[in-house]
């Protein structure tokens, strides 16, 4: 069953197709603006529906279903999408549908959805990206201009005097006026040389002005929109996982004849952990391996409590791999800072660092460190597979949905004709389901039970125990202060396990405008902890060091730290990054005296720009903050301005500015794992805290600090980054203590001679 | 065992262990998949329910503790779906990925029915779900919206 298989179809230009006979659908009666369903993986369109492309499709009641390939995991994909279609197509909003595309589909069709926006754009984020706009708005303009064309053969006239408004073409002249509906078919047989252009950006009535909430909230408030964890289907029985307590240990015995009475009981079966050297069946979305299936065992029973009581009941041995080594944090928090301190790999390596160290002056050099953290999305890691000799069903709570298809391809070796993922709603991501090691291991336990649906859920603790972390990692950050107090030079090093991320060091703006910089990579290569994308990757460590070092350079030269940062970041050549100082200068009250104990700190970084001017979304945040001489710290304030080119959905862009906010401030302050034994020790929120509304600053976000330069670049990962270090900063302006190391809480902020 | 349970003003039958938490009869056993399970240990409050009109967290709440107490999911905090909180939390844009956000609606549903007028303190105090988007600051102001719409 190793054969590579190959996609069927070639990749095919503008498709228009009129779907045969199909199932009758059943329409909810309840209308509202711009919809999606409770299951919004979609259903088989009614007799007639006409398509427009794989993008959109037209059914004969006037709907207009809009295929959306990545999922909603709370940042308004759906929503955006529909708001494509509806500025090139002019339907009534109420008639627009969002509906998840078919990783199925994808496949049979040579990868539609998938080759648009590179591996990483569909199935996956940047939902405002440029090729993902472009293919909605063109696909919606050159379904416009059919119509046009089929209705103005049908009254005799110029289609290009039609005009088109909410569902309804329109020839003034000649008094016709008829809906969409009336020439379904005939549209979908015209045939253009050239499709057609969409509208210029200056013409655009509708995006980037009006800002409509989220299309899915009314299923979201009422109780009926289906998470991964609401799938209920036919015969299913219900899964409780547990795997090596150390990663990369194995199981090595269990009994299950000690629970094999308790109420609802079917089976235990053994999850057997993937061959690292397994050929990829299909092509997979990422350039690189992953989501391989963890040692475990898992219990079978008619509802997930029996399942996970007997669980819990049932004596397990494990074996637990060389990770068991690592005795306790501190002894990997040393092995990482004792890795910066050797040379690796070169990121960057500009002038001569060491020859304008030796000139002397001030130098200023210090160590950083960040823990391991857990994604935790409100919602555990769950999902449901149904596996048959022949077939994969799946019902997935997935933030890459073509990878968690690729990841049920892979595992079980059935023809990929034969599998199909349905996108359910997401209860969060923040990068935890991208890898889809969790799509696998549900289809590993369902492969153990086949024939019935499997909803295999991890507890909370298991989900924390069992993450795809932020990397611990380590950065040393050495300088040399010219006359001026600005740095002449840097030497950074950033060191974490195998896998780490390094952005946001060497491709950031920050040794880019120094004549003499040297970025190297060290990687601890017996690391055994799991690692993965949490939000903002290698970012939400890296702005941290360098935003704190940036500070510590500022202080040293006695300059105010926003002063510093304008001198600094003026030798950039994207106006973003001073722009957005100013703007924050401005609105957060920068420099206007506060009571004793208090104090604001600035910190500023960029998510993607990988070392190009006028690239990614460049972030700046000021917290104002109070710690009292006992050292209770309280954040009364943050302040965020932005600059991500253009924005598209303004309050969009609002909503998740102030939810990224959040988490920033949380990773920083609270967040991080401790290791006993190998072991990841936290398991719930008692020990992994979160912040609750009664613990949330003031939140102001700003827009000018936007350029306008021709892009729209990601919203949700840009705060992650400056959150955490603008309020170090501020710490160290009220205590004198610099915080060097994550979470904050962990620290004693008492100043002043406090008891 | 077989219980009787008054939910959302219906008597509904279960089969289950005495000790099967109400968060887990809703969802597995009667299909109620709007209340949440986001941590079972009563810290996230993604499960919170009514039960003669207090907002509790359904999965540290045994099902044989429950004989003859008024349980109300989020499917009928309103038949339509259009509680001042719920056309709110629309209307505003509150939720985002909306997994934690049945349990929110509930807890700040509970405090109006008590306290019509409630201050950033209460809200505080009574509506200490967690929320990993971040939703708080608009579930705050979402609250005082709602809570005007309904005393007018």
């Amino acid at each position: 069953m190793n054969d590579a298989f190959t996609p069927k179809m070639n990749r095919r230009g503008f498709m228009v197709s009129v779907l045969g006979a199909g199932g009758a659908l059943v329409m909810g009666t309840r209308l509202q603006a711009g919809y999606t369903d409770a299951a919004p993986w979609g259903t088989e369109q009614p007799a007639g529906t006409t398509e427009f492309t794989p993008w959109i499709a037209i059914q004969p009641d006037g709907k207009v279903i809009v295929y959306v390939a990545h999922p909603d995991i709370g940042n308004g994909v759906l929503t955006q999408a529909i708001s494509y279609v509806y500025e090139e197509l002019a339907p009534r909003w109420d008639d627009l549908k969002a509906e998840y595309a078919s990783p199925n589909r994808n496949w049979k069709q040579g990868n539609f959805y998938g080759n648009v926006g590179g591996p990483l754009g569909y199935f996956s984020g940047r939902s405002t990206s440029q090729p993902r706009r472009d293919a909605y708005l063109g696909a919606a303009a050159g379904a416009r201009e059919r119509l046009k064309v089929a209705a103005g053969a049908a009254w005799g006239v110029d289609a290009a005097e039609i005009t088109v408004a909410e569902g309804v073409l329109t020839h003034a002249g000649s008094g016709n006026s008829a809906p969409f509906t009336d020439f379904l078919a005939e549209a979908a047989a015209v045939t253009f040389e050239a499709e057609p252009t969409p509208k210029p950006r200056e013409e655009w009535t509708f995006l980037g002005k009006e800002s409509p909430p989220k299309i899915q909230i009314p299923q979201i408030t009422n109780g009926t929109a289906i998470y991964g964890m609401d799938v209920r289907l036919p015969d299913m029985v219900y899964a409780a996982l547990r795997q090596s307590p150390v990663m990369g240990g194995r199981l090595k015995s269990f009994d299950f004849e000690a629970i094999r009475n308790m109420p609802g009981v079917r089976a235990a079966v053994e999850i057997t952990p993937t061959d690292l050297a397994e050929p990829n069946r299909v092509e997979p979305p990422f350039p690189f391996g992953v989501g391989p299936v963890q040692s475990g065992v898992a219990v079978i029973a008619d509802h997930y409590w029996q399942a996970r009581t007997a669980l819990d009941a049932m004596p397990i041995e494990w074996d637990d791999g060389p990770g068991v080594k690592w005795t306790d944090t501190k002894m990997m928090n040393d092995a990482a800072l004792a890795a910066v301190e050797t040379a690796g790999d070169v990121l960057l390596s500009v002038g001569d660092v060491n020859a304008d160290f030796e000139k002397g002056g001030t130098i200023v050099e210090a160590r950083y460190l960040t823990p391991y953290c857990e994604q935790m999305p409100m919602e555990p890691l769950n999902g449901t597979a149904m596996v048959t000799e022949d077939r994969v069903e799946m019902w997935h709570p997935s933030q890459h949905t073509q990878m968690a298809w690729s990841m049920a391809v892979q595992q079980t070796g059935v023809n990929p004709d034969n599998i199909e993922v349905h996108q359910t709603f997401v209860g969060g991501g923040f990068g935890r389901r991208v890898f889809s090691d969790d799509a696998r291991t549900v289809v590993a336990v369902a492969q153990q039970y086949p024939g019935v649906p499997v909803h295999t859920i991890w507890s909370r603790e298991e989900a924390t125990r069992q993450g795809r972390y932020r990397p611990l990692m380590a950065g040393m950050l050495k300088a040399r202060l010219g006359e001026d107090g600005l740095p002449t030079s840097l030497l950074a090093r950033v060191s974490g396990g195998p896998g780490f991320f390094s952005m946001g060091i060497g491709d950031t703006a920050f040794p880019l405008v120094l004549e003499n910089a040297q970025v190297e990579s060290v990687v601890v290569p017996d690391f055994h902890v799991l690692t993965g994308p949490y939000r903002g990757p290698g970012y939400n460590s890296t702005i941290f060091f360098v935003e704190s070092f940036i500070d510590e350079m500022a202080n040293a030269a006695g300059q105010d730290t926003l002063d510093y940062r304008i001198a600094l970041y003026s030798k950039w050549s994207d106006p973003g990054w001073v722009k957005i100082l100013e703007e924050l200068r401005t609105q957060s009250g920068w420099g206007t005296p506060l009571p004793e104990g208090q104090a604001r700190g600035v910190a500023i970084g960029n998510w993607g720009m990988g070392g190009r001017s006028e690239h990614g979304t460049t972030l700046g945040a000021v917290v104002h903050a109070e710690v009292t001489r006992e050292g209770k710290l309280t954040v009364h304030r943050v302040d965020v301005a932005f600059d991500s080119g253009r924005i598209m959905n303004r309050d969009a862009v609002q909503v998740e500015l102030e939810g990224g906010t959040l988490f920033g401030l949380n990773m920083a302050l609270n967040e991080g794992l401790n290791i006993r034994d190998g072991r990841i020790v936290e398991g719930n929120y008692d020990e992994y805290p979160m912040l609750r509304i009664g613990d949330i600053p003031e939140i102001h976000v700003h827009f000018g600090g936007l350029t306008d330069a021709d892009r729209y670049d990601e919203i949700g990962e840009p705060p992650i980054g400056p959150v955490g270090p603008a309020l170090a900063n501020a710490i160290f302006q009220i205590t004198g203590k610099r915080i060097r190391t994550q979470p904050f809480r962990e620290h004693d902020l008492s100043w002043g001679g406090a008891a | 065992m077989s219980y009787s349970l008054n939910i959302n003003g219906q008597t509904m039958e279960v089969d289950a262990a005495p000790e099967t938490p109400l968060l887990w009869v809703l969802r597995d056993h009667l299909g109620l998949t709007g209340t949440k399970f986001g941590c079972g240990i009563a810290q996230c409050g993604a499960c919170t329910v009514h039960v003669d009109g207090q907002a509790l967290r359904s999965c540290q709440i045994p099902v044989d503790s429950l004989a003859g107490a008024e349980i109300r999911t989020i499917e009928a905090l309103d038949p339509a779906g259009q509680h001042p909180l719920q056309t709110v939390w629309a209307e505003m844009n509150v939720p985002q990925c909306g997994y934690c956000q049945s349990g929110m609606l509930m807890a700040a549903a509970a405090l109006l029915e008590a306290n019509p007028n409630p201050t950033d303190d209460d809200i505080d105090l009574y509506v200490d779900n967690i929320c990993r988007c971040g939703t708080y600051p608009r579930v705050r102001a979402a609250i005082h919206r709602a809570a005007e719409i309904m005393r007018t």
